[in-house]
């Protein structure tokens, strides 16, 4: 009798739900052990990890493109810098030539107009060596080439100066042979050697900086292509997370739409049965009654005492069975009946079941303890179903007792829910026989002792585990016993 | 006896049709009932064919009609009875075991004059039927009652 104990169905279900196959939930990819720890993610993580990781490539990828660009950037400021200095050397150079040129004519001829582009040389010069020194200001090597340029300018245009005072003073004669070799010409010399290492240093650096940007912008080019092929294969995949986690989504949502419909199918079944079985059933019982009345009136003069009893006890049989169908259907579809949620007064529930019970209470002695019940909420037919089942339980085992001694009252042990209890001073029972007492046809007396089916306590627990309450008994033989349930005090479907 | 005075019994059920019939006879009208074990054959009485061809003509006081029957089933029989406009003042009480509501709505809504649940009990059973045989048996009247057979 292990299996009395157990919570059970009244009615299993006819239709066999098929076995859902338990492997496929996840599509693992077959990489072993090591992807055991992204297999045992959930799909949320993994798609969060895999735009994780798109986020950190597009970061990466652009830092690095920056980067690049910056290099550009700066590369072509320096470029043009570094043409404007080259062009800057032309005209240096070529004022320089120009001065030196009409210099000299004019220390032959002695004409004036001929110093024009000298005096227009030794104006301009500060500002082209100003103008030289800012764009080499960010190369040393250049600077200190620029710095010596500046004092060889600065002597030539002196050494000029000099030759222009002393062919004023003591005319061509003194000059004549600066005139031919030219007033300055070994700073001439000194200027056109730095100038060209200048120019030289421009164009060198210049080819580094060409180079270093083709580099540079073909990096950034395979850097954006194998980056935007990585993305791809991560978009991919993620893509792919998603799809197979809504596929097998859809599939379970599906499977679940099938077993619903196949369960509504099975409690259509069920309800099918029942009502054959109240129909069909009942009526050979009927007929076994009837039968046996009808014999019992024909022939109740002719039979002896011991006919009659047989008789008598076909009766009785077939109206127990009648009753036991009854309670089992009744318990059948209170398992299935919708339930109604309202709030309860169980006070008042308790007055309506006494006044049912009052053909019970007739020539008893009964001493009640009735303490206030709080407002639960659930359904008032089935709760007001327990409270009969149970006072009528405490009826019927205190019958013995002179005077009997039946409590109703309340607790609440734990927040959030109340527990209700019945006591009597009856029967009682075997502690060890407790787990017996809410199964279905289970009995702990004989019929003889107390009458029953032995379904009304299976009626209370069901009744009270669809408003998500919990029963329980205490109790010892001839000393009585107590039921208890408790009912959540907020609203909770089962 | 007139046809007019018989009562049809409609029922499958040999048993229940025997106990009806011993309840009745307590009223002594059970010799007036007419048992035919399903839908055809109360047709073939009501229409006096088959093996009924012969019997003397006339609509019964009353047909007590079960819903599950062989062949054609009461609600067949009670939607033949009302649409046909010599049947249709014959008051016909749905005598089952069902208590499906489906039942009821499409009985009334062809034009059943009662709906009984057989009680469970037997001698629940046997009183009911009594009452019934009693009120439109011999209580009730009809207009054919009493008109005398119609040729």
């Amino acid at each position: 009798m292990e299996s009395v104990t157990q919570e059970r169905p009244a009615t299993p279900a006819p239709v066999q739900l098929e076995p859902v196959p338990d492997d496929s939930p996840v599509p693992a990819p077959k990489t072993g052990g090591r992807m055991n720890w992204f297999t045992h993610w959930s799909i949320e993580r993994r798609v969060l990890a895999g735009f994780g990781l798109v986020f950190t490539g597009i970061v990466v990828i652009s830092a690095i493109s920056y980067r690049n660009t910056s290099v550009l950037i700066e590369n072509s400021r320096l470029d043009s810098k570094s043409h404007e200095l080259v062009q800057l050397l032309d005209s240096v150079g070529e004022a320089l030539d120009t001065t030196e040129r009409g210099h000299r004519r004019y220390l032959v001829t002695g004409e004036e107009p001929y110093l024009k582009s000298y005096r227009m040389t030794v104006e301009q010069m500060p500002e082209y060596l100003r103008y030289l020194k800012d764009l080499t200001s960010e190369l040393p090597e250049q600077q200190s080439r620029v710095t010596t340029l500046e004092q060889l300018i600065a002597q030539q245009l002196a050494a000029e100066s000099g030759a222009i005072t002393q062919r004023e003073k003591h005319g061509y004669e003194a000059v004549r042979h600066l005139a031919l070799s030219g007033a300055a010409k070994n700073e001439l010399e000194g200027i056109h050697r730095l100038m060209t290492e200048l120019d030289s240093a421009e164009q060198r650096d210049l080819q580094t900086r060409v180079a270093q940007s083709a580099k540079s912008t073909k990096n950034t080019i395979a850097l954006l292509v194998l980056g935007a092929f990585l993305q791809f294969v991560l978009l991919a995949t993620v893509y792919l997370l998603i799809h197979l986690d809504v596929t097998e989504r859809r599939r379970v949502a599906k499977e679940l739409l099938r077993r619903g419909e196949l369960l509504q199918a099975a409690n259509k079944e069920l309800e099918a049965f029942s009502y054959s079985v109240s129909h069909d059933l009942r009526a050979p019982l009927r007929h076994i009654d009837g039968y046996a009345a009808l014999l019992s009136k024909t022939a109740g003069e002719a039979l002896n005492d011991k006919a009659r009893h047989y008789l008598q006890t076909i009766a009785d049989s077939a109206k127990r069975m009648g009753q036991l169908i009854d309670d089992l259907l009744a318990f059948s579809r209170m398992g299935r009946q919708d339930m109604l949620y309202t709030t309860v007064n169980l006070d008042q529930l308790v007055k309506d079941v006494l006044h049912d019970l009052r053909l019970d209470l007739q020539g008893r002695t009964i001493s009640w303890t009735m303490s206030p019940l709080p407002n639960v909420s659930g359904d008032p037919a089935m709760l007001r179903q327990v409270f009969a089942n149970l006072i009528s339980n405490a009826l019927k085992f205190t019958a013995t007792r002179p005077e009997a001694k039946i409590e109703v009252g309340s607790t609440t042990r734990n927040p959030g829910e109340v527990e209700i209890f019945v006591r009597d001073n009856g029967a009682g029972f075997d502690m060890q026989y407790v787990n017996k007492l809410f199964g279905v046809f289970q009995r702990l007396h004989r019929n003889d002792e107390f009458e029953g089916t032995g379904i009304g306590l299976a009626n209370v627990r069901r009744i009270i585990h669809r408003h998500g309450g919990r029963t329980w008994a205490e109790g010892a033989l001839d000393q009585g016993a107590t039921f208890y349930f408790s009912l959540p005090l907020t609203r909770s479907l089962r | 006896m007139t046809s007019a005075n018989l009562i049809l019994l409609a029922e499958d059920n040999p048993r229940d049709a025997e106990l009806a019939l011993a309840a009745m006879e307590e009223h002594h009208i059970a010799d007036r009932v007419v048992v035919c074990q399903d839908g055809a054959e109360a047709l073939d009485f009501l229409y006096c064919r088959g093996v009924f061809a012969t019997r003397q003509k006339g609509n019964p006081t009353v047909v007590f009609l079960d819903l599950k029957m062989p062949k054609v089933d009461g609600i067949e029989v009670l939607r033949t009875i009302k649409n046909d406009v010599n049947l249709k003042p014959i008051p016909v009480v749905m005598l089952t075991s069902s208590r499906e509501e489906r039942d009821l709505a499409q009985s009334y809504a062809l034009g059943a004059n009662a709906y009984v649940v057989k009680p469970v009990e037997f001698h629940e059973f046997m009183k009911a039927v009594k009452e019934l045989a009693v009120f439109w048996g011999v209580i009730n009247e009809t207009p054919l009652k009493g008109s005398g057979p119609i040729d």
